[in-house]
């Protein structure tokens, strides 16, 4: 009786088992073919020196020395994290600052929402293109015509070396702010409203409420949400490619636009443009371990 | 009776059968049973002008006439370097593609592009173009991969009625433009003085900025012994960025923005259209440009062709070489020998073959008059082919549709015909990578107040010749 029964539950799961391996039968082709084997398709080509897509012979890890030996490597790695460091100045404490503000808008919550999140639904490349005229340094410019009206001098601001990737990064938080936001308002509503009631009743302020209820509950949402981010940043590509083609002087070149350099800009070398992918990969792998240690070193003390 | 009927008959179909082959291609070239589908890449897209589209439908129609086997799959498709290689490696480019001279050396060395020696030899036309164009399109082995579309010469174009608003105006109401590098650079002081706008567009993104740095170094003298890139006695491949000749170029380079203050405010985001906007609406009175590129500012940015004008590239205090390049025609690595016969009959068809009869003398007239009635200069072509006859008929057909005051380009032509400037093709190896290195350099100087000349050129330098060491050297 035992044994059957046994023998019977081992079929049923099994059927299970066959079921959801059924299931995720699609996804994990999808996968295998469209992500796992490029990537390790990318790390093999790396090791080898290539002709166009053709693997000419295996060169061990020379790929990886000339690249990372290029003056034009630092300065992308540096302005990589240059590009993440104001991304998270600027980019980070925006969205949840917006979630807030719609959060506690009374009316028009409908209308606050779709504004915020409109910059998203844009094709990426118009507004680059958008941009690119507002901050042209000719006088006709858009933002030189408005200074203009103010007695100032036309400016040069994708030209400046200082100014590039900061501005950059403003572009990309104005399209990407108002998406973020809204997974920052979905957290939100889930926090116990009996909280706020109660802080209320105590003669808690807005910002104390912030802080001691809002900023506590969103914590693991803000982390995940960061690191997200930084991945994100990290593969910076075709906003400085359209505005600045990684200029002046290389000034706002990221590591995905040497990556592209190497592959289609006039060399067709796809074993460096493959090194320079799988750094990237490592970088961000790093990255996010040391994160997810951090994460689950706080999880425990919890 | 009948029978004299039925011959007259056979002899007039004969007759007519001949009369619509197109005259001077080789006997026997084109089986008209041929059958086989071409891709026929650049064809215009939906948003072409109408007069553009009824052109293309109308080479369709001869084709299908002439060769009713021979299935025409016209593709949008409009080559760069980056799209092209994953088609040309998945099977999916077009049989016909049209890349700039400057890639066909590494197309051929990378096994991307398909041998038409055959079908070229099978026409008659590889002794009608020029012994340059043939290294430029075979291998090592002598087998060519390609044919000339069409040259340019670079040279600079003037908006005249920045011109004028600065008094750099004759009697004749003609331009007073720059001879010279160094008039270059007065005049466009003047011109920024009277007028506020930039004397002179210089797109420095990307890799135009040494595209165009390139032909200023030469008429500083970085030619001969002193070029940026020339072959030692080992046959082994040296950059020389840093010959005084190089460092006086890119020290030119820094003063049109400190110095003279002449450049558009954005030059290292300006890139080859953005220049010609800037000339177009007026923003910029000089831009660097070819006489394949006089539509750009005038019908396709509404400058008046009576304001525009076409001068001979600058010179230099060593000398006057104005930069010769051009188009060519190049095929899949993967066509047949019938779908290679198919092309250049395609080819003659659109009159890009030297060959001559009424058909395509007709469709010469079309395009000229299409390039009219946009508003577009026409303007004598440079021929890539040697074919007097040919070249003869064409200028024909562009004095008959000439629609501009011949005053504003003739020293531009004149230049060409009389000698007065050495014409001269791009650097030989890895010409985009080399414009991508000086292109930095130039950022450097133009957004650096102050910057080293030789420091940049020396990195510059160490940097191409480790891309030359890896990927011809030591290769």
């Amino acid at each position: 009786m035992d044994g059957k029964s046994t023998r019977a539950r081992r079929r049923g799961k099994t059927g299970e088992n066959i079921k959801s391996w059924l299931i995720m039968l699609p996804g994990l082709l999808l996968m295998t073919f469209f992500v796992w084997e490029p990537l390790f398709e990318s790390i093999r080509m790396s090791l080898y020196k290539t002709r166009n897509v053709e693997l000419v012979r295996y060169i061990g890890l020379d790929n990886f020395i000339s690249v990372m030996s290029k003056d034009d490597f630092l300065q992308a790695l540096t302005n990589t994290f240059t590009y993440t460091f104001w991304s998270l100045l600027i980019g980070f404490g925006l969205p949840i600052l917006l979630a807030l503000l719609i959060g506690e808008t009374r009316r028009g919550k409908g209308f606050f929402r779709t504004a915020a999140y409109l910059p998203n639904m844009l094709p990426g490349l118009a507004v680059i293109i958008l941009w690119s005229a507002f901050f042209s340094g000719e006088k006709s410019g858009v933002l030189n015509i408005l200074l203009g009206r103010l007695g100032v001098p036309p400016q040069s601001y994708l030209t400046n070396y200082r100014l590039v990737i900061p501005i950059i990064i403003v572009i990309a938080t104005w399209k990407g702010a108002g998406a973020t936001a809204l997974i920052y308002m979905a957290g939100m509503s889930g926090i116990n409203a009996e909280l706020y009631e109660a802080a209320a009743i105590d003669g808690a302020t807005v910002w104390q409420r912030v802080v001691h209820i809002l900023l506590p509950a969103i914590r693991k949402l803000a982390g995940t949400l960061l690191i997200l981010q930084i991945i994100s940043v990290f593969q910076i590509m075709y906003e400085p490619m359209v505005l600045t083609k990684g200029g002046p002087d290389n000034a706002s070149l990221s590591l995905m636009q040497l990556m592209w350099q190497y592959a289609f800009g006039g060399s067709m070398n796809y074993g460096k443009a493959s090194a320079v992918a799988v750094i990237v990969t490592v970088i961000l792998l790093l990255m996010t371990a040391v994160y997810s240690y951090f994460n689950r070193k706080e999880s425990d003390w919890d | 009776m009948n029978r004299l009927l039925k011959n007259v008959s056979l002899v007039l179909v004969l007759c007519l059968l001949f009369a619509a082959l197109p005259a001077g291609m080789a006997e026997g070239a084109v089986d008209p049973d041929l059958t086989c589908t071409i891709t026929l890449g650049n064809w215009p897209a939906d948003t072409a002008p109408e007069a553009e589209k009824a052109l293309f439908e109308g080479y369709k129609a001869t084709m299908a006439r002439l060769y009713p086997n021979v299935t025409l799959v016209p593709d949008y498709y409009s080559y760069t370097l980056s799209n092209y290689v994953p088609m040309a490696k998945g099977n999916t480019a077009p049989s016909i593609f049209q890349p700039p001279f400057t890639d066909p050396q590494l197309l051929i060395s990378q096994h991307l592009v398909g041998d038409v020696t055959d079908a070229l030899e099978a026409y008659g036309v590889l002794d009608k173009f020029s012994p340059s164009y043939v290294e430029m399109l075979a291998d090592e082995n002598g087998r060519i991969y390609g044919l000339p579309r069409d040259g340019y010469v670079l040279g600079m174009h003037i908006n005249i009625d920045l011109f004028r608003q600065a008094g750099l105006i004759d009697e004749e109401g003609l331009p007073i433009y720059p001879k010279t590098l160094q008039e270059m650079a007065e005049y466009g002081q003047i011109i920024r003085e009277k007028t506020g706008k930039a004397g002179l567009v210089f797109p420095a993104s990307e890799t135009y900025g040494g595209w165009l740095f390139t032909n200023i170094a030469w008429n500083f003298g970085c030619v001969g012994d002193s070029a940026l890139e020339y072959q030692d006695e080992d046959g082994r491949w040296v950059c020389n960025f840093t010959s005084p000749e190089c460092v006086k170029a890119m020290e030119f380079m820094r003063d049109l923005k400190w110095k003279y203050d002449i450049l558009n405010a954005d030059a290292t985001t300006t890139d080859w259209a953005g220049a010609h906007s800037l000339l177009g609406t007026g923003e910029a009175a000089m831009n660097f440009a070819a006489d394949d590129s006089v539509d750009q500012p005038t019908a396709n940015k509404g400058l008046p062709v009576e304001d525009f004008a076409l001068i001979p590239f600058p010179a230099g205090e060593a000398g006057r070489y104005a930069l010769a390049g051009g188009t060519c025609y190049m095929f899949a690595p993967n066509i047949t020998k019938d779908q290679g016969i198919a092309l250049m009959a395609y080819l003659q068809v659109i009159g890009k073959l030297p060959f001559l009869n009424d058909e395509i003398i007709a469709g010469m007239r079309a395009d000229y008059a299409a390039k009219r009635d946009r508003g577009a200069p026409v303007l004598p072509a440079i021929s890539a082919w040697t074919d007097e006859e040919y070249n003869a008929a064409k200028q024909a057909i562009v004095d008959e549709y000439c629609n501009v005051d011949m005053r504003l380009y003739r020293d531009f032509f004149d230049s060409l015909s009389e000698g007065t400037i050495t014409l001269k093709s791009e650097e030989p190896v890895f010409a985009q990578q080399l414009y991508r290195e000086l292109t930095a350099v130039i950022q450097r100087m133009i957004t650096r107040e102050g910057a080293d000349v030789m420091k940049a050129l020396q990195k510059a330098q160490d940097s191409f010749q480790e891309y030359l060491d890896d990927e011809i050297n030591d290769y």
